[in-house]
């Protein structure tokens, strides 16, 4: 009997510690609750198209964080995607990092999308290992606001994949990871996945993960009005 | 004037065998010059081994004994260093080579360092004895110290054990009343003269210096010669000792050797390590930083291998630059063993006051980070790997960018003057790095796929007055997929492109 009672009130005594601890657990960022929906802090960086930022949980890209983009197919605008955040960055004088890009980053329309293009980084490594060492570097060392790189050769193993989440937590940078969309079954420690596709004349986002948020939001984005206008034919 | 003198009396062994670790110390070493010793270790000494036995009989009272052959050059870029270390301390230094060999014997190298300008910054004679001690314990030189109001007094007790015994515990340096004593006490064997003169003195019955000086001057001058008069008068103070001075180059280099060859980059750490820090140590003490690290890894007959470690930023940090230097060893594979190691830094340059990175209120905490984040991607992946871009002017879009060295990066602010605009028309932000052609067929264009055009045409005609004229009609075109591509149509050879990708 007095063994039970002294539980009861060991219990009791523990209940403050345990409100705390509660507390703390209710307060990560990966745990989502419907209740303080509207009370979560918007941290993220504005990505420059509203329709897609309601989407987001922190109303913007995750700071501190992989975004995994399922993209097969360059040109249907997955860059203009992130070129309004990376502009922000690099006015931030934090550093953006390109590693292993498909091709040539073009100057002029980077430089005119407001990329201050002296904050801009291209690696070229050689090798796996040295791309991933290359890139957790970059990701840890905190001067680095955003890297995008290019899945090249074979997909990397998980544990590379947690390592480099971990490392843009730590150095609170953005990593924006581009793999081909047969990733998508493949679990993946990413905060956001996002597979990205044309229907023809829009980008058409699905949204296949989200930390801390809703997923399996589909949402069109028109591509910009100066490129997609058609002329009339001269012949 | 307080001069102190350090004696390296085993500076021929050392500067052979310091780069390698603690652990061989167990093994009887001998350093030989023209058939006979010059120098052994502990090892060998306790069998008996000592300067001037000829290579025979030293071989005969050990058998395992290793032999060395003598270095001079190495000895004196030692002494150079040590110098330079000396330099540190006092700006007035002067370095002597060891004398010649003679009947078995000869002058061991020594330094001069004149103290009395540098006791208040050092905190007093006590604490920098100390350090000089510590210090040299650190580079693994053994050495003997005295000191004397002239350095002609402070070489010869430099080699007076009493006096050594006394340097230990002093705490301010002694009167002049003193020295003299010390040096009366001196036995006159101690004299740095020839062994002629030496002999001379002892056949007189003088052996001591107190002896010496009792005799009058005329008279040890008609015996003696006048060089010996002179060099009493150094001794004694009355006459003024001139050293000739040392001024440090305005370059680092300094080297270690191995004995036994290394053949692993992991075990090139350990002497790597000790060749930065005493960089470190020179440069913070000079006010200088060192903007390239250029390492020499020597594999004897077969050749050397240069690796050169950039620096963005003055960096006065060992550990960082050892681990940028790791980080560059780590990239190949030893093929052969490394008999020597070399550390050149060719231009030193001045420390500005706030170039530092470790300031105090850490205020540009994120350029500095990059510096570091820039110096180690370029240690481990190499120059090539890494690249930026930067507008170029000119009319053909594959001219209009270009590839930029990653000290665009480093110059943290803008450049002030002509800024570069680019073209107000829309751009791809891909750019293909050669065009791709597209196949056209019955007025319809095919590229994985057909391919619609949608704007254009956009006509850029250059370099017409050059052999290679360029000019080409650019159009948006868009893919079967959705895809926006950059296409152009050359108007010379009305084939059609693909330049660009609208991403």
């Amino acid at each position: 009997m007095s063994n039970a009672e002294n539980v009861i009130e060991n219990k009791q005594l523990d209940h403050g510690s345990r409100r705390q601890r509660l507390n703390r657990l209710l307060a990560r960022a990966d745990i989502w609750q419907a209740a303080n929906e509207q009370q979560r802090s918007r941290n993220g960086i504005a990505t420059g198209y509203p329709g897609l930022d309601a989407l987001l949980a922190g109303h913007g890209w995750p700071r501190s964080a992989t975004t995994e983009l399922l993209v097969d197919q360059s040109g249907i605008g997955e860059l203009s995607l992130l070129l309004p955040a990376l502009a922000e960055m690099t006015q931030r004088e934090q550093m953006v990092v390109l590693v292993n890009p498909p091709f040539i980053p073009y100057a002029p329309a980077l430089a005119a999308a407001g990329v201050r293009l002296e904050k801009l980084l291209i690696l070229h490594p050689r090798g796996q290992r040295d791309q991933l060492w290359a890139m957790e570097q970059a990701l840890q060392s905190g001067c680095c606001g955003a890297l995008l790189s290019w899945q090249s050769g074979p997909p990397p193993a998980d544990k590379d994949l947690r390592r480099l989440q971990i490392a843009a937590r730590e150095g609170n940078g953005m990593h924006f990871h581009f793999r081909p969309s047969s990733c998508a079954a493949s679990p993946s420690p990413a905060a956001l996945r996002l597979q990205l596709k044309s229907n023809g004349e829009q980008l058409a986002l699905q949204l296949l993960k989200q930390l801390g948020g809703p997923s399996g939001q589909r949402l069109h984005l028109a591509r910009n009005a100066d490129l997609v206008r058609r002329d009339q034919p001269l012949h | 004037m307080l001069w102190l003198c350090i004696q390296f009396p085993s500076l021929p062994l050392q500067a052979l065998t310091r780069a390698q670790p603690r652990a061989d110390d167990d093994r009887p070493l001998a350093v030989a010059e023209q058939q006979s010793i010059v120098d052994a270790n502990p090892v060998a000494t306790q069998r008996g081994i000592e300067c001037g036995l000829t290579i025979a009989t030293a071989c005969a009272l050990s058998a395992d004994l290793e032999l060395l052959p003598r270095d001079n050059e190495r000895e004196a870029q030692l002494l150079e260093e040590l110098a330079q270390w000396g330099y540190s301390f006092t700006p007035v230094v002067s370095p002597q080579a060891a004398g010649p060999m003679d009947k078995g014997e000869s002058r061991p190298a020594c330094l001069y360092l004149e103290l009395s300008g540098c006791l208040r910054a050092s905190g007093g004679l006590q604490p920098l004895l100390q350090q000089l001690q510590r210090e040299l314990k650190q580079m693994r030189i053994s050495a003997l110290m005295g000191l004397g109001h002239s350095p002609s007094a402070a070489h010869m007790l430099s080699q007076l054990p009493e006096h050594r015994q006394w340097l230990r515990e002093a705490k301010s340096p002694p009167s002049a009343q003193q020295w003299r004593q010390w040096i009366s006490f001196s036995p006159s064997k101690l004299l740095d003269c020839d062994h002629k003169t030496i002999a001379k003195l002892y056949a007189c019955g003088i052996k001591r210096v107190s002896q010496l000086l009792a005799i009058p001057l005329s008279e040890v001058g008609s015996r003696f010669g006048r060089d010996f008069v002179n060099y009493l008068a150094r001794l004694n103070g009355t006459r003024h000792d001139p050293v000739p001075s040392y001024q440090p180059p305005p370059q680092f280099h300094s080297e270690l050797f191995f004995p036994s060859p290394l053949d692993n980059s992991e075990q090139l750490l350990f002497p790597a390590g000790r060749l930065v820090r005493e960089l470190c140590q020179q440069l913070q003490r000079r006010q200088l930083y060192a903007q390239q690290l250029r390492w020499k890894l020597d594999f004897g007959q077969r050749g050397c291998k240069v690796v050169s470690v950039e620096i963005s930023r003055p960096q006065l940090d060992p550990q960082r630059l050892i681990a940028l230097t790791k980080l560059q060893l780590e990239r190949f594979q030893l093929e052969q063993e490394v008999q020597a190691l070399h550390l050149t830094c060719g231009q030193l340059l001045p420390l500005a006051e706030d170039a530092l990175d470790e300031d105090l209120f850490g205020g540009n905490s994120h350029l500095k980070c990059s510096h570091q984040l820039l110096d180690k991607l370029k240690a481990r992946l190499g120059h090539e790997a890494m690249s930026g871009v930067t507008l170029r002017e000119s009319h053909l879009p594959e001219q209009a960018w270009q590839s930029a060295d990653t000290l665009v990066l480093h110059s943290g602010r803008r450049q002030s003057g002509h800024q570069l605009k680019p073209v107000n028309a829309p751009r791809p932000s891909w750019l293909l790095s050669r065009p791709d052609p597209i196949k056209a067929r019955d007025n319809k264009l095919f590229y994985r796929g057909e391919i619609q055009l949608l704007q254009g045409p956009e006509r850029i005609d250059g370099y017409w007055w050059q052999h290679h004229r360029h000019a080409r009609d650019y159009y948006i075109a868009r893919g079967e997929e959705g895809s926006l591509y950059w296409v152009y149509q050359d108007l010379t050879s009305d084939e059609w492109y693909l330049q660009g990708i609208y991403a």
